[in-house]
Parts: C-alpha cells; structure tokens; sequence
C-alpha cells in the first residue's frame, strides 16, 4: 500500500484481472532477512537466538528469513525440527542460500526453497555478487509530499527516498538508498535495504521507534536522550550504527 | 445533493457517537435536513444517545437487505423537524453491511437531505471501511493522548486511500480534527498531551476542541444530544465545531468546565 504517492496509484489501477483467467503471473521483490550461520544448531544456537531477539523480537516476527549456509559448510542440520523452532519464535524461515548439495537436498525435503549459489556453481555465484554489491547503479529517487500516516509503508526499491513531511508513529519508511525526512521521524526508518553500508538516514526531528541501515539496526531502547527531536543524520560505522546531530 | 460526512477515530470510546449525536442535532438546529446513520452494526448505540431506541421498528440492516422500506426504517426525531436518524441493528454483525447497500441507501438519501453523518464503529475493518467509503469530509475524533492519537494517524492515512474518492481520483476526503474530552488543568500538569502537539502530530485542521465536562455523561444518559443543552461547555464548543463544518470562519475557543469553589481552594492549596 503506497497511497500518498500517485505514481503507485496508477500502478495499481492498470491491474485488470482478465475476465477469463482468474489469476495473474507477476514478479515481485520482497524483503527478507538473512540468518548467517557459522556453528552447529545446537542449543547454544537457540539460546544466542533468544537473547538476541529479547532486543527486538518485533521487528523480525513473521518476516521472511533465509538462513545463509556458506559458514556451515559439511553440517548436518534438520531443517524440519528448525523450521518448528523458528516458528514458535515467529521467525519464518522459507529458505537456505549458499547450500552443499546435501544441506540442499535436506532442506528442500523439509519444504525450504534454495537460493543463491553453492560455490560449484561459479554462474549463480557471480549473479549473486552482483546483486550484492552496493555499487550497483541505483534508479529514480521517490519523493513523498505527504506525512506517511501510522500504518503506512513507504519502499523506494531502487534508490533514495525523500520524505517532505513527518513519518508517524506505526509508520516505516524503506528505502534502497538514502532516506531523508524533512518532518519529524516518530516511526521507522530504514536506508540501504539492500545491503548497501553506505546508506545514510537524515531527519529534521529525530523520535524515531527504530533505524535501520544496511540491516543493522537499533530500538529506541538505546538512543541517547541527547538526540530526541534534534536534527540527525545516521550512518555505518563498520557494525555500528551512529547516529549523530547535524551541525 | 447531501454531503456525506463520516464521524471517525480508529480507537474507541473516544466520543465518536457523542459527537454524531451533537453534529447532526447542530446542524438540524442551524437548519439543515439531516440524517444520522449508525454504523456500529450489533452495538447499536446512536439510538440511545439520540433518544429514540424505543421507536426503532425496522433498522439499516434491514433496508440495505430488502426487507425494509428506507422510509420505514428512518426515525424522525421529536425535538428537530429536521433530522432524521436510521438506526442500526443489535443482533447482527458488521458482514451484514454490504458496499452495494450502503451505496443504495446513500444515494436515495442523497436527494433529500443537506448533510448525513455516519457514525462509524470504532476499529478500521469491514464497519469502519465502508462508514467512511462513500464520505465527502471526515470528522476525526481524537483524545489528548497517545494511542488515541496513534489511530487518528492511521485513520487519515486511510481517508486517503481506502474511500471511494481516493479509489476513482477524485479530490481527497477532507478531514477535520475534533479534539474531545480534553482538560485544560490536565494538559497543564502534563498528564495530557497538549492541544499544540496533537495538532503537529496530525497536521489536518482543527474543528473545535470539546472540554471534558459532566454535561456530556449526563446527556447520553438522557438521551439528548448534548449541543441542545446551550449553556453547557460542551454544548457551545459543539455549537462551534457546527459553525465550522458549515464553512463559517469563527474563531477556536477554548471553554472549560468552571470548577466549585471548593475545587478551586483544593487547587491552590496542591
């Protein structure tokens, strides 16, 4: 739903079910997250997980995951009993990338889809780097004239996103590039959604719930009070996210 | 043509039909032909504010489902020649409403009154979707606090995009912010949020802020529609936001309940 952009209100407008076949074939990409594995899926995995989610359950719950293999080389992994774990934590699991042929077999018998390459697959693998690298031209900027309203979500899939009002509470702005709000952030804000660690995230007054950059993120939980409704930009620092007062 | 006004807020218990009540009354008082129509359907509550939940025979439901005539269902109220109330019914649910319905009805409506007000459910599902779809203006209903203002947000957000004018690119529904039950003394002691920060927060323009007051309580409970009560706070504040619906420009006036003189030495003394 991108209500406040008219660009997107004549996309969906030309959807015109054809009267004779009751469906439509069309490609679409999501966001999902990406769950890095480099040990066993023991219960030192699940307990790592848990603590990790107490930080920000919310914001990974019931969105797709795929579980990047290319640290787990040669483990054995039952990816059915994985799937029933992650699911009693609202993570839904729907793939695997980087797979051994046997990690792939297993995994597509528990329901799983695989992605990306394994290493033997030198053409996937290439596709794969170049989907990743943040150099990657980025197209049109997306400007938004309207406060994005609670329960909004705005998503520039191609590159920076400019936001001329406030982002309320409940809102989520998303962009591929940078975003930059001209009103006051009391939602979430997310920059470089495509892995892209040069993103940067820059607002007028800062009350955001959550920030994110190249999927690293932060809660409101941990911002300095310092920073409330002061003007802020936000940016990568290796792991880090900085978030700093414009001068 | 009637234009077609939806009283709204996303959360409840916020005044949503308190203010139907007061608004349609007001402009039935300013003399407009008027209509309120309770969307709440299986919480039939407009009715009992207006006070005419005795007189109820055939409800919406039944018109928009063909077993009633709408002129059988419309309840003429006894203290305004000009409004008219279509009551809802309190043994179905929301799934009885159907767009094509409530469309049906609307448009037979539409020749014969100035102004009809739809009492929207609380929520933002099938009840509220379809009080607020064929809407011209909205009166978005807001307490001073957080949650209220939260859902207010997300309301107007779907003003502009799930209601028939946003669906063929007509103009927007334009949406006006009612501020309820606010307290000044309690704005001041920081335990509401201030009337400043709502309106930045919501940025669509203000149409009265209606004070906190006893008035409005006991007005439910009798069934009359609190604007009629004309020297009450309440009653003046909605006479305003009446004033304004009907594009007169009148100034925002801030009333407030005046306290007993023992409320006022317990103040100071605190």
């Amino acid at each position: 739903m991108h209500p406040i952009s008219a660009d997107s209100a004549a996309v969906e407008n030309t959807v015109r079910v054809s009267p004779t076949v009751p469906f439509q074939i069309r490609g679409r990409l999501f966001t999902a997250i990406v769950l890095e594995l480099s040990g066993d899926v023991d219960d030192a995995f699940y307990a790592a997980l848990d603590a990790k989610l107490k930080q920000g359950a919310a914001f990974f719950a019931y969105v797709p995951l795929v579980l990047d293999l290319e640290k787990a080389a040669g483990k054995v992994i039952d990816f059915k009993l994985l799937v029933l774990e992650m699911r009693t934590r609202r993570l839904m699991l729907v793939g695997v990338q980087n797979a051994s042929p046997e990690q792939k077999r297993a995994a597509q018998l528990a329901g799983l889809i695989t992605l990306g390459a394994g290493r033997e697959m030198p053409a996937d693998e290439a596709l794969r780097l170049g989907a990743a690298t943040s150099a990657a031209p980025r197209g049109a900027t997306k400007l938004i004239t309207e406060p994005v309203r609670s329960g909004q979500r705005v998503f520039a899939d191609a590159g920076d996103l400019i936001i001329m009002g406030s982002v309320g509470s409940g809102a989520e702005v998303i962009a591929r590039g940078n975003v930059h709000i001209y009103g006051t952030l009391r939602g979430r804000a997310l920059a470089g959604a495509n892995g892209d660690a040069k993103a940067r995230i820059f607002c007028q007054s800062f009350e955001a719930e959550l920030v994110a950059i190249g999927g690293v993120y932060r809660t409101s939980d941990d911002f300095e009070g310092s920073l409330l409704k002061q003007r802020v930009q936000m940016y990568l620092d290796g792991d880090a996210l900085r978030i700093e007062p414009l001068k | 043509m009637a234009k077609i006004i939806v009283i709204t807020s996303g959360k409840g218990g916020v005044g949503k039909t308190t203010t139907t009540a007061a608004i349609g009354a007001g402009l039935a008082l300013r003399g407009k032909k008027t209509v309120v129509i309770d969307f709440d359907v299986g919480l039939r509550n407009l009715d009992m504010i207006m006070g005419c939940e005795r007189r109820v025979v055939f409800d919406f439901i039944n018109v928009i489902q063909g077993d009633a005539k709408l002129n059988q269902a419309l309840i003429k109220d006894r203290r305004l020649e000009n409004l008219a109330i279509l009551p809802t019914s309190q043994t179905r649910d929301k799934d009885a409403l159907s767009r094509e319905g409530v469309e049906r009805v609307i448009n037979e409506l539409k020749n014969d009154y100035d102004y009809i007000i739809c009492d929207s459910p609380a929520g933002i599902e099938r009840g509220a979707h379809l009080a607020m779809y064929f809407a011209d203006e909205a009166v978005v209903v807001t307490n001073p606090e957080v949650s209220s203002v939260r859902d207010s947000d997300r309301v107007i957000g779907l003003l502009a995009s799930k209601t028939r004018r946003a669906e063929k690119g007509e103009p927007p529904v334009k949406p006006h912010l009612l501020l309820t039950r606010y307290d000044p003394d309690r704005v001041a002691r920081g335990d509401m949020m201030k009337m400043e920060d709502v309106l930045e927060i919501l940025s669509i323009p203000l149409l009265g802020i209606i004070p906190e007051s006893p008035t409005v309580l006991k007005a439910s409970n009798t069934g009359t529609p609190v604007i009629l009560d004309q020297n009450s706070v309440a009653g003046k504040a909605y006479a305003d936001a009446v004033s304004r619906l009907m594009g007169e420009q009148t100034e925002i006036r801030m009333f407030q309940e005046r306290r007993g003189l023992f409320q006022r030495f317990l103040r100071r003394t605190a």
